[in-house]
C-alpha cells in the first residue's frame, strides 16, 4: 500500500512553489488583494474554487460580478464603453455581521482572522446570510448536486441544511499554500498574505494603490482590499 | 368555526368536555390538518427546504413570517391582562382569563414556526448548548421562553381556584380557600408588574432581529421596535375581541356589548398610532433620495408587491379606523367582529411587506448576481433579484401549526374554566 499524501504535496515542485505563501509575521492576519485593472473576467478562480472545495451545482462560493447592466456587456461612461469586473467571495471581516448574529457561534473568527463555519454546529436558521452585506453566504437547500459521481473535493463535503462560504481555502494555507483562486488566476490579479507584516506583498499593494474595501461605509472592516485601474481598457 | 351551531338552552354554560357533533367535527378537521402538516414537515425533512419557494436571496419566508405574526398577536392577552391590573381598568375582568390563554396559545406557535424554517431541526439544542450572547436570536429566544412561563402561570393562576373548587386535577392539589385566593391575587399584582415589559421587550426583541441589520437598509431603522409593539397591539387585541365574540357565542363567556364597543374603540388608538409609525418610517425612508433605503420603500409603493402595501394601508388601517372611530358604529358587535378580521389580515400583510421588501433583492446588484443554491439543468444558477410566494408544502405546514395552535386552544377552552368565577 502506497503511503497516503496530501494533495499539496503531490504537486509538482513548481507548482508546490508557485502557490507558497511567502514570509509573514509570527501572527499573521490573512487577507487577500484584488487588482480589478488585471482581472479580464475569466472565472477561473470561481471554478477552481468549485471542485477545490467540493461545492455543488447551483451553488458558488465565488462568482465575479460585472459592473453594469448585464453580464459581462459593456456600459457607456462620458462617450466611452467601459467594462470592469468585481470578483467577489467572503469578504472575512474583522467586524463581521454575520459572527455577530449566530446564535450558536457556529461561524467565528480564527486567530488569524478567518471568518470560518463549522458545519457540525450550525442549526440552519440562516440569519448570517441575512447578516451578510456581501450575499456570500449559500445555503445546502436540497441533496447536492454534482457533475460527476464523487466528491471532487480537497475538503469534506457539507451537510444538507446548513450553510457554507468561502474559507480562503483554510486548508491549504495549512500546507503553506495560497487559496486556490489565488494560485489559478491566469492574470496574477488576486495576491494572498499577512496584513500584518507591513512589508507583504498585499501591504505594500494597498498602499501603493490606494486599496478599497466593499461598502466600506457599513463598518464592518474586510480583509479583502479592491484595487482600481489606473487606466481605462480601450473597448 | 361553525360558531353558532352547538345547540345549547340559552343563557345557560356549556357543560365542560361534552363533545357534540359540529365540535367533533371542528376536532376532527383540525386533526387531519395537523396530521396533513406533520407529513409535510416529514416531506421537507426528507428533501430538504428546497422544497420551499426560498432561496439565497429570500432565505427567510412563510414561517419567519408567522413567527413574527404570532409573536404579536400573543401581545394582546397578557397586555390586556396586565395593564388593567397595572392601571386598574376594571372592565376587561369578564375576558382577561381568556386573553391570558390567547397569549400563551399565540407564543407557543410562534416557537413552534420556527422548528420548520431551521434547516436542522435536530439540532435545536445547540440553541441552549452554546448560545452566543451577541445573537439578537438568542435573546429572542431567551425572552420567548419567559414569556410563554409567565403567560402559562396567568392562566393557571387565573384558573386555578375554580379548578380545585371542580375538583380539576389541573389544580394540582391546591385549595380554593379564601386565604390561598387571596394569595393568587397579590401574585397576580407582583406578575404584572414583570408581565408588561416583558410583553414589550417581546416584540422590541424581535424587531431588533431585523430592525439591527446593517445590511438591510430597510430594516436598520429605531423605529422598529417601536412598530413590532404597536402592530402586536392592533393584531393582538383583534384576535382577542374575536375570540371573546365567538366564545360569547358559545356561551363559555358573558360580558356586555358595551365591552366590545370599548375594546374597538381602543383598537382604533391602536390603529392610529401603527399608522403613524408605517408613516413616519416610510417617509423617512424615501424621502432623501438615496438607493439605501428609498429603492426599497420604491419597490414596495410600485413593485409587484405594491398591491399588498395598498391593502396593508387601505382595508389593514384606514378602513378599520374610520368604522371604529364612530361611536354608532362600533356599538355592533358584530362591526367590530369585522373589523378586527380586516386589521388581523392587515397586520399579517404589513409584517409579510416588512419581510419580502427587505430581502427581495441584494446589496451589491451587479449581474448576475447571487447564486441561487440549488441546480436546474439548462438554468442559470444566478439571479439577481426574487419575489418570492410560498410553495405548497410552506402552507401545509403553515396550516398544520395553525390547526396544532386552534386543536390547542378548543381543548383548553373546553377544560379551562374561562367565565369570571364561574364554576362549569
Amino acid at each position: 500500500m502506497p503511503e497516503p499524501v496530501s494533495p499539496i504535496e503531490a504537486l509538482p515542485e513548481a507548482s508546490r512553489a508557485y502557490g507558497e505563501i511567502g514570509p509573514h509575521s509570527d501572527r499573521p492576519r490573512w487577507g487577500m488583494v484584488v487588482d480589478q485593472e488585471r482581472c479580464v473576467g475569466c472565472w477561473s478562480c470561481a471554478v477552481i474554487c468549485k471542485s477545490e472545495n467540493d461545492v455543488p451545482l447551483g451553488m458558488w462560493w465565488n462568482r465575479i460580478l460585472s459592473e453594469g447592466e448585464a453580464l459581462d456587456t459593456p456600459t457607456m461612461v462620458g462617450g466611452r464603453h467601459e467594462l470592469q469586473w468585481l470578483p467577489l467571495a467572503c469578504q472575512h471581516c474583522d467586524n463581521a455581521p454575520c459572527v455577530k448574529v449566530c446564535p450558536v457561534s457556529a461561524t467565528y473568527h480564527r486567530d488569524d482572522g478567518i471568518v470560518m463555519m463549522d458545519n457540525e454546529r450550525c442549526i440552519g436558521c440562516r440569519y448570517c446570510m441575512i447578516a451578510c452585506p456581501y450575499g456570500v453566504r449559500v445555503f445546502n437547500w436540497g441533496a447536492p448536486a454534482r457533475p460527476t459521481d464523487f466528491d471532487t473535493g480537497m475538503v469534506a463535503a457539507r451537510p444538507i441544511g446548513t450553510v457554507e462560504k468561502c474559507t480562503f481555502c483554510v486548508h491549504r494555507i495549512t500546507d503553506g499554500q495560497v487559496p486556490s483562486c489565488v494560485w489559478s488566476c491566469p492574470e496574477g490579479a488576486r495576491v494572498f498574505g499577512d496584513l500584518n507584516d507591513p512589508d507583504s506583498r498585499v501591504s505594500t499593494l494597498i498602499r501603493d494603490r490606494e486599496g478599497e474595501r466593499l461598502l466600506e461605509d457599513r463598518g464592518t472592516q474586510p480583509k479583502v482590499y479592491y484595487l482600481a485601474p489606473r487606466r481605462r481598457r480601450n473597448l | 368555526m361553525s360558531a353558532g351551531t352547538i345547540s345549547q338552552p340559552a343563557g345557560e354554560a356549556a357543560p365542560a368536555g361534552r363533545l357534540n357533533r359540529p365540535l367533533l367535527a371542528w376536532l376532527s378537521l383540525l386533526l387531519v390538518l395537523v396530521l396533513v402538516g406533520l407529513a409535510a414537515w416529514g416531506y421537507q425533512m426528507q428533501y430538504g427546504l428546497s422544497v420551499t419557494a426560498l432561496n439565497n436571496v429570500v432565505m427567510w419566508g412563510q414561517y419567519i413570517l408567522f413567527f413574527m405574526f404570532f409573536v404579536g398577536l400573543s401581545a394582546g392577552g397578557l397586555i390586556v391582562a396586565s395593564a388593567g391590573r397595572l392601571f386598574g381598568v376594571t372592565r376587561f375582568k369578564p375576558i382577561v382569563r381568556l386573553a391570558v390563554l390567547e397569549a400563551t396559545v399565540a407564543i407557543m406557535l410562534a416557537a413552534l414556526f420556527l422548528l420548520p424554517d431551521i434547516g436542522r431541526p435536530e439540532r435545536i439544542w445547540h440553541l441552549f448548548r452554546y448560545p452566543n450572547p451577541t445573537s439578537p436570536m438568542i435573546w429572542d429566544i431567551a425572552i420567548v421562553t419567559i414569556y410563554f412561563t409567565l403567560s402559562a402561570l396567568y392562566t393557571w393562576l387565573y384558573t386555578r381556584a375554580d379548578l380545585a373548587r371542580a375538583g380539576s386535577p389541573l389544580a394540582f392539589g391546591t385549595s380554593a380557600s379564601e386565604s390561598s385566593v387571596q394569595r393568587d391575587e397579590r401574585i397576580k399584582g407582583a406578575l404584572a408588574w414583570v408581565a408588561l415589559p416583558a410583553a414589550v421587550l417581546l416584540h422590541s426583541i424581535t424587531a431588533w432581529i431585523f430592525g439591527l441589520q446593517i445590511s438591510r437598509g430597510f430594516w436598520y431603522s429605531a423605529i422598529m421596535a417601536p412598530l413590532f409593539v404597536s402592530s402586536a397591539l392592533v393584531s393582538g387585541l383583534a384576535l382577542v375581541i374575536l375570540l371573546a365574540l365567538i366564545l360569547r357565542r358559545l356561551r363559555r363567556l358573558e360580558f356586555e356589548d358595551d365591552l366590545v364597543a370599548y375594546l374597538g374603540g381602543l383598537l382604533a388608538v391602536f390603529i392610529t398610532v401603527e399608522a403613524f409609525f408605517v408613516f413616519s418610517e416610510t417617509l423617512t425612508a424615501a424621502y432623501p433620495g438615496a438607493a439605501f433605503e428609498s429603492e426599497p420603500i420604491r419597490r414596495m409603493l410600485a413593485g409587484p408587491y405594491a398591491l399588498l402595501f395598498l391593502f396593508e394601508v387601505v382595508a389593514g388601517l384606514l378602513v378599520p379606523f374610520l368604522v371604529l372611530a364612530r361611536r354608532r358604529l362600533r356599538a355592533s358587535p358584530a362591526v367590530v367582529a369585522a373589523m378586527s378580521i380586516l386589521a388581523i389580515i392587515g397586520i399579517l400583510v404589513h409584517r409579510l411587506n416588512i419581510v419580502l421588501n427587505g430581502l427581495s433583492y441584494p446589496l451589491i446588484e451587479f449581474p448576475p448576481g447571487l447564486s441561487i443554491g440549488e441546480y436546474t439543468a439548462g438554468q442559470s444558477s444566478f439571479i439577481t433579484s426574487y419575489w418570492y410566494a410560498p410553495s405548497l408544502v410552506e402552507w401545509l405546514i403553515v396550516l398544520g401549526v395553525l390547526a396544532f395552535g386552534a386543536l390547542v386552544f378548543t381543548l383548553a377552552a373546553l377544560v379551562l374554566p374561562l367565565r369570571e368565577g364561574g364554576v362549569h
